[in-house]
């Protein structure tokens, strides 16, 4: 089911022009057919776009079924998606590029590919090293406006103390260069804004089904394509370009639209976070339950212990990360390393970020890692103990050169194991820093390059997200079964070779004890 | 080459020692995990129910000249800015004085005096309301209503006073009589409401409504009426609402009258009853913040609150809430402008109450007379006229508003018409939040309940033939099958129910029962048939574990029976709907959202958890039994049901204790598939609240350190102390397991 619906999200869907009985023409994509439960009615539902024309901006619509009067698929249907205001559904009227110099003559489809092609090589020319001078200079900004802060709270303590404040040059410098530097990233702005105000006056005209004509800048076109005109090869290579875009690109449309890479790097930068925080604790507790411990009331302790935290349900994690790690650590590490953020209430390790998120999944799934390591030390046949300590070998020698590498196959599953059902876990992360839209990345260029504070994105905590909170359930529900799909494709994927790895492994064993 | 051997053999075992503690501490830091985490969110909720703190805060004598009889009232704000206490006075000579008390600084005074009254006129009576406001009764007769306080940041600006003092309004007094006692409200819209009370028992109340006409003039509209006190004996003290449409009048034999305006200033209800049988006098009256609920001190030291609620569509005033009783009459009572806890002297005792959790929070025993007492709005800081100096205390009681009784008792709230067990903490009225866990409890029961009808049978009937009756080839397919069974993430899981599988149980909600019905039938029918196919050979090998290849169609065959059935069942029955029939037979309301469809996303989720235990246990009972049992003749249903199953069913136990466990905490599922309603009703077609969901929903809102914050830390616990209780058990019968099937 997942795989259905979420496999055919973008394939291009051929546009119906419906005529209706009422002499109103719309165009679509055919959804389903459903019949009403309450009139016994068969009815259609289209996806017909254009969500500014629609009073209730929805862009999905029920139609009854006898009131067709003509279906047609025109192949000069244009599709465009657009980043606002979802997709747009119409045919070509012309094209008007006052900023740009090309040629007024021709087919309008010829000159709207021209001109919107110079539009993306004007925006790439001019807009886009403005943007990225601009971040740049934020993050100059933000360092200085720290650094102020830093100042500043010194000198309040310091006057606190002598009762009076010394007059400081460090500090009139940095205002200045914030000054400066404010005045400079201004000046950008504006300029940005220019370029992109006499940009957008390049604009197509598009005709909707019902005659309107919509005025679209073409750079509000993100992607366009006729669906109607598209071959087999066309449409696999827009199907291709599609995945490409949910797996590179950021999300649109409050997350309805566009990528999931931010998810995607969040999931595995948590995972990876994780692991780093679980598996050295599993394995010690793996290998003390499964070598160094003696029956007794300690280890049934450690074995309840064991499956009490794999049995703890994962919102008092969640929870618990959010008492101890994000209040507890968080509040302590920002008290010490950066007393005047937090004075000046922002916190900065003191709220939800990747690290205790991800510390708080290695807790969860520490008992994961434990029974996959005393699982695995236990296949071992005693005879490469009872060899190794025939020659002399201490217990850590043994366990160090002959178990452990011995083990590790079984062990390696149990850690997919864990990151699998890491990968999964949402309740504890909502929590504990997870949001629906991160600004940054928790990993990104600007020193110190890792930045385990940040709030950063998730892919089942996008479902959630979209499934549940997207006021728009029609337009949301593609996104929500593609990222279903990948959500699913990798656990399963992960704890699938776990199983493979497990079952060839114990197949192993079992040839050898004999 | 000797001293070399000796070094490495001796760092040889220097590490390995080493590596042995090393080990050992990762073997405890689990148990301390466990402990941590348990330390952990229990101390955040200890807070919860640790008794309430006071200390002195400042004092300031009485300025020179003044006498303590001559100060009518106290009070005393705190500013939310910079923590300082700001305390006015009033006296009877008409002056209203600030005084800083943490610098012990008179900040500065005002006059109260209205202009009409001449010098030599004093203040006679003063009743006080929420917010800081007094209602004072001149000598002459004149009532005026004044509102002191500290001007907010933005008030300030500009003006020096750091306090507030303003004249709401003022009526001028009747000829002749003067009266005993005197209220005066000014409501948002400008009319004022006046009730005065005379000796003898006669009580007027005057509405002054201020409209401006078409024209633009201000028309004043008067209404003047004596309210009917027939029945009532002297009345001692009287309150009224700040809006000014309801009375409380309470007299000296223990009766309460209340008294309802319409927008005309008409009496629009009157209520009078005996309070107390035992006549007890009512001493003091205060509108508690909302203007709905009544405080009542009587002589006894009681302390009492009361609203109106609705009986037979008539309300009556009604007792709701009784306070531990004090020693002496109850004087005064000064209820929180937020919140709803009562200051109250009595004695010569200051106590402190809180109303919804009836709990007692503090007494204050001062060593010399106390003559009246103050309460901040925020209800943070008391204040008190003792001997010739004013004394105010911070009080500590974060979270006055939970006991014992509030989390897990039925509470008659405000607006309520019987005690209830509610949770909400969101929408209007969080002056008292309703946080009782009961409403969450039954909720994660009963979505536990629910789930486990559906997979205790499921899980456990697939490891039963999974273990002992199909084919190793089968068996090798299914565990890793059920195995990914479970590793798909609960979101996905909460997603696929939510909104794909609500609304086609919507749909189909009645074919599910018909399915219920012809599913064993025909079964049953298959049973029968098998019975005459069973003679040939080839129908007779399939029963060695291939018996569901033949079992599916059948199902299927049920399945769509139901379907089929089901439109005309609906029709015939129901009058083709059957929602709207469940609505008028049983007024059960169908939500997309209910138990039915958590049945299924939890059960989906838990099965594989039982299964694979309680396949793990079936499995390890030892192959010499079963084939011993065989050996003796016992068909292949005699030997699982007397042999294998009494030898696993410890496993079995526990399986279903973990898989108990796993349903209790989840979160993701029951959060999107359950519409999050708190409501009490075991009905399959509405949802609930669990205490999981509770947490995910509530805990971003709740701000750290607060009261909402605690709780949701102690429904944490909850959910630990639950998990932990069916884990413990679980491994603790499958340790007595393991050493058992050890010594075969």
């Amino acid at each position: 089911m997942v795989l259905v619906n979420g496999l055919g999200v973008f394939w291009p869907a051929a546009i119906a022009q419906v005529e209706l009985a009422d002499g109103e023409t719309v165009l679509g994509a055919w959804v389903r057919e459903e019949t009403n439960p309450d009139t016994d009615e068969e009815t259609f539902q289209l996806k017909t776009g254009n969500r500014e024309f629609d009073p209730q901006r929805m862009d999905f619509h029920w139609y009854p079924k006898d009131s067709i009067r003509q279906v047609s698929y025109p192949s000069d249907v244009y599709v465009l998606e657009r980043p606002e205001n979802g997709d747009f559904f119409g045919f070509l009227d012309d094209v008007q590029t006052p900023s740009l110099e090309l040629p007024g003559e021709g087919e309008p489809s010829e000159r709207f590919q021209a001109a919107l092609a110079e539009v993306r090589r004007e925006q790439a020319n001019t807009i886009e090293p403005i943007a990225r001078q601009l971040s740049l200079l934020n993050g100059q900004l933000q360092k200085i406006g720290n650094k102020i802060l830093k100042l500043e709270y010194r000198n309040k303590r310091a006057g606190a103390e002598a009762d009076a404040s010394l007059p400081d040059d460090d500090l009139a410098q940095l205002r200045a260069e914030e000054g400066e530097i404010k005045a400079q990233s201004d000046q950008l702005v504006a300029e940005k804004l220019a370029q992109e105000t006499a940009l957008r006056s390049n604009v197509a005209l598009f005709r909707t089904a019902s005659g309107e004509v919509q005025e679209i800048p073409l750079t509000n076109i993100v992607r366009w394509y006729q669906p109607n005109a598209m071959g087999p090869a066309a449409k696999i290579k827009h199907y291709a370009a599609k995945i490409w875009e949910l797996l590179a690109d950021e999300p649109r449309e409050s997350n309805t639209e566009g990528g999931l890479f931010p998810a995607i790097f969040g999931t595995v930068m948590l995972v990876f976070l994780m692991s780093i925080a679980c598996f050295p604790l599993g394995v010690l507790a793996g290998v003390y339950l499964g070598e160094y411990a003696r029956e007794g009331v300690l280890v049934r302790m450690v074995r309840i212990a064991v499956n009490n935290l794999a049995g703890i349900p994962s919102i008092v994690y969640g929870i618990f990360g959010l008492g101890f790690f994000v209040y507890g650590l968080g509040g302590l590490v920002d008290q010490w390393f950066f007393p005047e953020r937090a004075a000046a209430g922002v916190p900065t390790y003191g709220t939800g970020g990747i690290l205790w998120a991800s510390m708080t999944l290695g807790l969860l799934t520490v008992p994961v890692a434990i029974v996959a390591t005393e699982e695995a030390l236990r296949t071992i046949p005693r005879g490469f103990r009872e060899g190794s300590y025939a020659l002399g070998a201490t217990k850590f020698q043994t366990l160090w050169r002959v178990l452990l590498p011995m083990a590790t196959p079984g062990m390696m599953t149990g850690f997919i194991l864990a990151m699998a059902r890491a990968a999964g876990e949402v309740a504890p992360l909502m929590i504990t820093g997870v949001v629906k839209l991160a600004p940054n990345l928790p990993l990104d260029g600007q020193f110190p390059f890792f930045h385990p504070d940040r709030k950063f994105m998730h892919l089942g905590f996008h479902i959630f997200d979209i499934a549940y909170q997207s006021p728009n359930v029609e337009a949301s529900k593609p996104m929500v079964y593609v990222t279903t799909l990948l959500l699913v494709l990798i656990v399963l994927v992960m704890s699938g070779a776990a199983i493979y790895l497990r079952n060839q492994m114990a197949k192993r064993f079992r040839s050898r004890t004999i | 080459m000797h001293t070399d051997a000796k070094t490495i053999l001796r760092r040889a075992k220097r590490r390995d020692a080493i590596a042995r503690w090393v080990i050992l501490l990762g073997g405890v830091t689990v148990i301390g995990s466990v402990v941590a985490i348990l330390a952990l969110i229990v101390g955040v909720t200890l807070p919860l129910f640790r008794q309430a703190q006071f200390r002195e805060a400042g004092r300031f004598g009485l300025p020179g000249g003044q006498r303590p009889n001559e100060v009518v009232a106290v009070g005393i704000d705190r500013s939310v800015a910079d923590g300082s206490l700001t305390a006015h006075l009033l006296t009877a000579d008409g002056e209203c004085t600030f005084i800083d008390l943490l610098s012990q600084r008179r900040l500065g005074s005002q006059s109260m005096r209205p202009e009409s009254a001449t010098r030599d006129k004093k203040v006679v009576s003063v009743e006080r309301s929420t917010g800081g406001r007094y209602s004072l009764l001149w000598s002459d007769g004149f009532l005026s209503a004044v509102e002191v306080g500290i001007g907010s940041a933005s008030e300030a600006q500009g003006q020096t006073a750091p306090y507030k003092f303003r004249e709401l309004a003022g009526v001028a007094g009747e000829e002749g009589a003067q009266p005993l006692k005197a209220i005066l409200c000014r409501s948002e819209d400008g009319a004022t409401t006046s009730v005065r009370l005379f000796s003898g028992g006669r009580l007027i109340a005057e509405r002054q409504v201020t409209t401006e006409n078409l024209l633009g003039e201000t028309e004043v509209k008067a209404q003047k009426l004596a309210l009917d006190t027939t029945g009532l004996t002297t009345i001692t003290a009287i309150a009224m609402d700040r809006e000014g449409t309801s009375l409380y009048a309470g007299t000296e034999s223990g009766q309460l009258a209340r008294w309802q305006f319409d927008g005309d200033g008409n009496v629009e209800v009157r209520d009078a009853l005996t309070a107390f049988s035992d006549r007890r006098a009512i001493t003091s009256l205060a509108m508690m913040f909302g203007g709905v609920s009544l405080a009542v001190g009587d002589a006894r030291g009681e302390l009492t609150t009361w609203f109106p609620v609705r009986y037979d569509g008539k309300a009556r005033l009604t007792r709701i809430h009784t306070l531990k009783a004090h020693e002496g009459p109850v004087e005064q009572i000064v209820p929180a402008s937020r919140g709803r806890t009562l200051l109250s002297r009595s004695g010569n005792a200051i106590h402190l109450d809180q109303a919804t959790s009836e709990r007692h929070l503090l007494s204050i025993q001062p060593d010399s007379l106390v003559r009246n007492v103050g309460f901040s709005p925020q209800g943070n800081v008391a204040v008190a006229l003792k001997g010739r100096e004013l004394v105010a205390w911070e009080i500590d009681a974060p979270h006055a508003e939970v006991s014992w009784r509030t989390l897990f008792g039925p509470i008659f709230y405000e607006g309520y018409e019987r005690p209830e067990y509610a949770w909400q903490t969101t929408g209007g009225d969080d002056f008292e939040p309703k946080l009782s866990l009961v409403p969450v409890i039954f909720g994660t029961l009963k979505g536990t309940v629910y789930s486990m009808l559906l997979a205790v049978p499921l899980a456990l009937l697939g490891a039963v033939y999974t273990s002992h009756f199909t084919t190793p080839g089968l068996k090798r397919a299914i565990k890793p099958v059920v195995e990914i069974m479970a590793a798909v993430p609960s979101v996905v899981l909460g997603f696929l129910v939510a909104l794909w599988l609500a609304p086609i149980l919507e749909h189909w909600i009645l074919a599910l029962f018909v399915g219920l019905a012809t599913i064993p039938a025909t079964f049953l029918g298959f049973l029968v048939a098998w019975q005459a196919v069973r003679r040939f050979q080839w129908a007779k090998s399939l029963e060695n574990g291939y018996e569901f290849l033949i079992l599916m169609p059948v199902l299927i065959l049920g399945v769509g029976f139901a379907a089929l059935l089901t439109p005309g069942i609906e029709k015939i029955l129901f009058d083709g709907n059957f929602r709207g029939w469940l609505y008028e037979a049983f007024t059960l309301r169908y939500d997309q959202r209910n138990c039915v469809v958590i049945a299924f996303g939890l059960g989906f989720a838990v099965i594989p958890i039982i299964f694979s235990i309680a396949e793990d246990a079936l499995s390890s009972v030892p192959y010499s039994l079963t084939a011993s049992s065989l050996a003796l003749g016992a068909s292949r249903w005699q030997t699982l049901w007397r042999v294998i199953l009494p030898s696993a069913s410890p496993g079995i136990f526990a399986a279903v204790m973990i898989g108990l466990g796993r349903a209790v905490g989840e979160t993701m599922i029951v959060l999107m598939a359950t519409g999050n309603t708190p409501i009490l009703d075991w009905g399959p077609f509405n949802g609930m609240r669990t205490l999981s969901a509770n947490i995910a929903v509530e805990i971003p809102e709740a701000p750290v350190g607060g009261t909402l914050y605690r709780v949701l830390f102690l429904c944490a616990v909850l959910l630990f102390a639950l998990t932990f209780l069916l884990n413990t058990v679980a491994e603790l019968v499958r340790q007595r397991l393991r050493k058992r099937f050890g010594r075969l």
